[in-house]
C-alpha cells in the first residue's frame, strides 16, 4: 500500500467515505418502514387536526365546511363548558393519582412486611389493574354502585342509607374512586420496587440511633421513595388525564357536564355535536398544554434519577 | 460507659442445623476494648448484633450495666452502631447523619450542631459537613460513620467490621486511630473482625470464636503464648503455627524420625496423653547445624529484614513447617537442619484439640 501515489489515495479516500455513507444507509435502511409508519399514525392525524382546526365544518350539513381561521380557538376560549371539563380533568387527575399513590404508599408497606399469605394478598392487590378499564367501569357502576342491588348499599345499608343513587349524586366523585381502585395497584407496585431497594443496613443503623418507626420512614424511607413516588405520579397522571373508558361507560360525563373530562367533552363535539372543527380546535389547545406541563414533569423525574446516585 | 455481660446468651436462626451462637459467655469490663474475631460463619457478628438488638436472643441474655436486654428495642439500648458498609443516610448531609440520633433524641438545634462539630473537629471532617456521603471517599464515610457514632456519647460502641472496605494503607492508619479514640473516649467497645492482626492490636482482650462457640477469651498476648487449643494457637499468629502430630514416649516426644525432649515439667503434664499435637512458632524454630529436625525446603519468603521458609520434614513429605530465619537463607530444593526452641513448645491432645499443661 505504501506505493499508492497521492492523488490516489485521495480518490481512495472519498470512495472509501461514500462507502461509509451507503453502509450507514444499508444499516439504518430496516428501521425506515417503522419510522415512516410512526409518523402516519402520530403526526399526520395531529397536521390534519390542525387543518381542520381551521375550518368551520358541521356533519350534519354536507357541504359547509370552509375556512375560518383562528374563530374556533376564540370560540374554545369563550366556551364556559370546555372550562368547566378543564376543571374537571384537573381536579379528577390531581385527585386520583394522589390519593391512589398515598394509598399505594400504604399497601406497599403493607406488603413490604413478612406475614402468612402475603404472595395471595399482593396478588388481589394487584388484580384491579389488570382488570380492562371498560370492565371496571362497568364494575364500579352496577355490582358496586347501583342504588337498588349495589354491593356499596348493602354495606351501608345498616347505618340507614337505602337506595342511594352513589352515580347520579357524586358523579365526579363516583368516575374518581373507579380510577383511583384502578390505578392504586399500579402506584403500590412502584413504591414496593422502591421500599424493597432501599439497604436495610441503613434501617438498622436509625434502629440503633433511636429513631422510632415512624421517624425513620418521615426521614429515611420517604426521602428514599422521593423518584420513585414521582414516577407514579407523573406516569399516572400522563394516563389518568387521557381516561375516558370510566367517564364513558359510567355517567357519559352528566349530569350535564359536571362530570366530563376534556377527552369526553372533546369527543362529545365532535361525534355527537359534529362540530368538528371546534372539537379540532379544543384538541389542539389541550395538546398544547399538556406538553407545557408534561415538559416540566418530566424534567422534574429526569433530574431526580439521574442526579441522586444512592451512597453505596 | 457500662459494663456489658453475655450469659449463655444463644441466637438460633430458624432452619439452622446448629445454633449462630451457642451459649456465649463473655463479662466485658467498663471502659474495656474487646474484639471478636474468628472465620466467616464463626458467629462473632451475629454475637454483636444480639448485644445491638438486631438479632433475636433465643436463650440466655446479654446485660448491659446488669439491665438484661432481652426484649429491649435497638433504640432503647443505648448503643451505637458502625456497619461493615456505613449504612450511611443517603438523603442526609454528613453533618446531619451524624446529628440524627441527637435529633432523635429530641435535643435542640444548636446543641446538635455543637457537638456535631466537635466531633468533626476530632474525626477531621470539618470542611465535609455540609456534603452528601455520595461525595465522600470511603475513609471519609468510614470517619463519618465513626463520628455518627461518638457524637452519641452512647454507652457501648459496637463495631462490624469497620475497616473491611478501606484500602490495605487507610486500614493501618484508621486501626491506630480507633483504637487511640477508644482510649480516650474510655467507651466500652466490641469490635468485630476477621482479620488476626486487627485483632491483636487493637484489643484490650480478644475472644476468639469458631463455629459459634468461644474457643478464648484472653489477652492478645496470653492467646500468643497460652493457646487454650489447635484452633486458636493455628488462628493467631502469622504465619501460622507449626504443628505436628507426635506420639509421647519415655524420654520425649517422637515427631516421625526425630525425637524432641521438652522441659521434664512439661513431660510431667503430658503424661496420659499419649497422642499429641505439637505446636511450635516461626520464631522458635531455627536453622542449625546441629539441629533435631531435618527440612526439605520448598519454598523461601524474604520479606527484607527476615524471611519465611516454607518446607515439609524430610521424612514425612505431608508435613509442612515454616521457620523464622535471617537475610541469609537457604535455597528452594536444600535440605537443612532446624532446631526447635523446646522452651516454647505448645502440647494439645491429638484427640480433644485442647491445651495440655501451662
Amino acid at each position: 500500500m505504501t506505493a499508492i501515489a497521492p492523488p490516489v489515495a485521495g480518490a481512495h479516500r472519498i470512495r472509501a467515505r461514500s462507502d461509509e455513507r451507503r453502509r450507514g444507509w444499508v444499516r439504518r435502511a430496516p428501521l425506515l418502514p417503522a419510522l415512516v409508519f410512526t409518523i402516519i399514525i402520530t403526526q399526520l392525524p395531529f397536521l390534519v387536526t390542525l387543518y381542520y382546526s381551521l375550518e368551520s365544518w358541521s356533519l350534519v350539513r354536507p357541504g359547509s365546511q370552509h375556512f375560518v381561521g383562528f374563530a374556533n380557538y376564540a370560540q374554545v376560549f369563550e366556551d364556559s363548558q370546555f372550562r368547566t371539563t378543564a376543571l374537571n380533568t384537573v381536579i379528577m387527575t390531581v385527585g386520583t393519582v394522589l390519593i391512589a399513590m398515598v394509598l399505594g404508599v400504604l399497601l406497599a408497606l403493607l406488603l413490604d412486611r413478612k406475614f402468612l399469605g402475603r404472595g395471595v394478598v399482593r396478588t388481589l392487590l394487584i388484580t384491579p389493574f389488570l382488570i380492562m378499564p371498560v370492565g371496571a367501569a362497568l364494575l364500579w357502576k352496577t355490582t358496586m354502585f347501583d342504588p337498588t342491588f349495589g354491593i356499596v348499599n348493602y354495606i351501608f345499608r345498616p347505618f340507614g342509607i337505602g337506595k342511594f343513587d352513589w352515580v347520579g349524586s357524586f358523579p365526579l366523585g363516583s368516575v374518581m374512586i373507579e380510577m383511583i381502585w384502578q390505578w392504586t395497584p399500579f402506584m403500590m407496585l412502584l413504591v414496593l420496587a422502591g421500599l424493597q431497594s432501599q439497604p436495610k443496613d441503613i434501617l438498622e443503623a436509625a434502629s440503633c440511633d433511636g429513631a422510632r418507626p415512624f421517624a425513620i420512614f418521615r426521614e429515611l424511607t420517604l426521602p428514599h421513595l422521593r423518584r420513585y413516588i414521582e414516577l407514579g405520579v407523573v406516569l399516572g397522571a400522563i394516563y389518568v388525564v387521557n381516561d375516558f373508558d370510566a367517564v364513558y361507560m359510567m355517567t357519559q360525563g352528566g349530569p350535564g357536564i359536571s362530570s366530563a373530562n376534556l377527552p369526553f367533552y372533546i369527543y362529545q363535539r365532535a361525534f355527537l355535536g359534529f362540530q368538528v372543527g371546534q372539537a379540532a380546535a379544543m384538541g389542539v389547545v389541550v395538546v398544547v398544554a399538556t406538553i407545557i406541563v408534561a415538559t416540566f414533569a418530566l424534567r422534574l423525574i429526569f433530574t431526580s434519577f439521574s442526579g441522586t446516585e444512592q451512597a453505596a | 460507659m457500662a459494663e456489658v455481660t453475655y450469659d449463655g446468651a444463644t441466637c438460633i436462626y430458624p432452619g439452622a442445623e446448629r445454633p449462630a451462637v451457642n451459649a456465649l459467655n463473655l463479662p466485658i469490663e467498663d471502659g474495656e476494648f474487646v474484639v471478636m474475631v474468628g472465620p466467616s460463619g464463626c458467629g462473632k457478628t451475629t454475637a454483636l448484633r444480639m448485644l445491638a438488638g438486631l438479632e433475636e436472643i433465643d436463650d440466655g441474655s446479654i446485660r448491659i450495666d446488669g439491665k438484661d436486654m432481652v426484649g429491649v428495642p435497638s433504640r432503647d439500648r443505648d448503643i451505637a452502631m458502625v456497619f461493615q458498609n456505613y449504612a450511611l443516610y443517603p438523603s442526609k448531609t454528613v453533618g446531619e447523619n451524624m446529628g440524627f440520633a441527637l435529633k432523635m433524641q429530641g435535643i435542640d438545634k444548636d446543641e446538635r450542631a455543637r457537638r456535631v462539630r466537635e466531633a468533626a473537629k476530632l474525626l477531621d471532617l470539618e470542611e465535609f459537613l455540609d456534603r452528601k456521603p455520595r461525595n465522600l471517599s470511603g475513609g471519609q464515610r468510614q470517619r463519618v460513620a465513626m463520628g455518627r457514632a461518638i457524637v452519641r456519647e452512647p454507652k457501648v460502641f459496637c463495631m462490624d467490621e469497620p475497616l473491611s472496605n478501606l484500602d490495605a494503607q487507610l486500614r493501618v492508619s484508621t486501626r491506630t486511630q480507633i483504637a487511640e479514640l477508644q482510649r480516650r473516649l474510655h467507651v466500652t467497645t466490641v469490635y468485630v473482625t476477621h482479620d488476626q492482626v486487627e485483632a491483636m492490636t487493637m484489643g484490650d482482650r480478644v475472644a476468639v470464636m469458631r463455629l459459634g462457640q468461644l474457643q478464648q477469651f484472653a489477652s492478645p498476648t496470653d492467646l500468643y503464648d497460652r493457646p487454650a487449643n489447635v484452633f486458636v494457637a493455628s488462628f493467631i499468629g502469622s504465619p501460622a503455627m507449626n504443628r505436628f502430630d507426635g506420639t509421647l514416649t519415655e524420654d520425649g516426644i517422637r515427631l516421625g524420625q526425630a525425637l524432641i525432649r521438652p522441659s521434664s515439667k512439661q513431660l510431667q503434664e503430658a503424661r496420659g496423653h499419649d497422642q499429641l499435637v505439637v505446636g511450635i512458632r516461626p520464631e522458635h524454630v531455627a536453622v542449625s547445624v546441629s539441629g533435631d529436625l531435618t527440612v526439605k525446603v520448598a519454598l523461601v519468603e524474604d520479606l527484607g529484614s527476615d524471611s519465611y521458609i516454607y518446607g515439609s520434614l524430610a521424612d514425612e513429605p505431608d508435613s509442612n513447617i515454616i521457620v523464622r530465619s535471617g537475610r541469609d537463607h537457604p535455597r528452594p530444593g536444600e535440605v537443612i537442619k532446624v532446631s526447635v526452641d523446646t522452651s516454647h513448645l505448645h502440647l494439645f491432645d491429638a484427640g480433644t484439640g485442647e491445651r495440655v499443661g501451662d
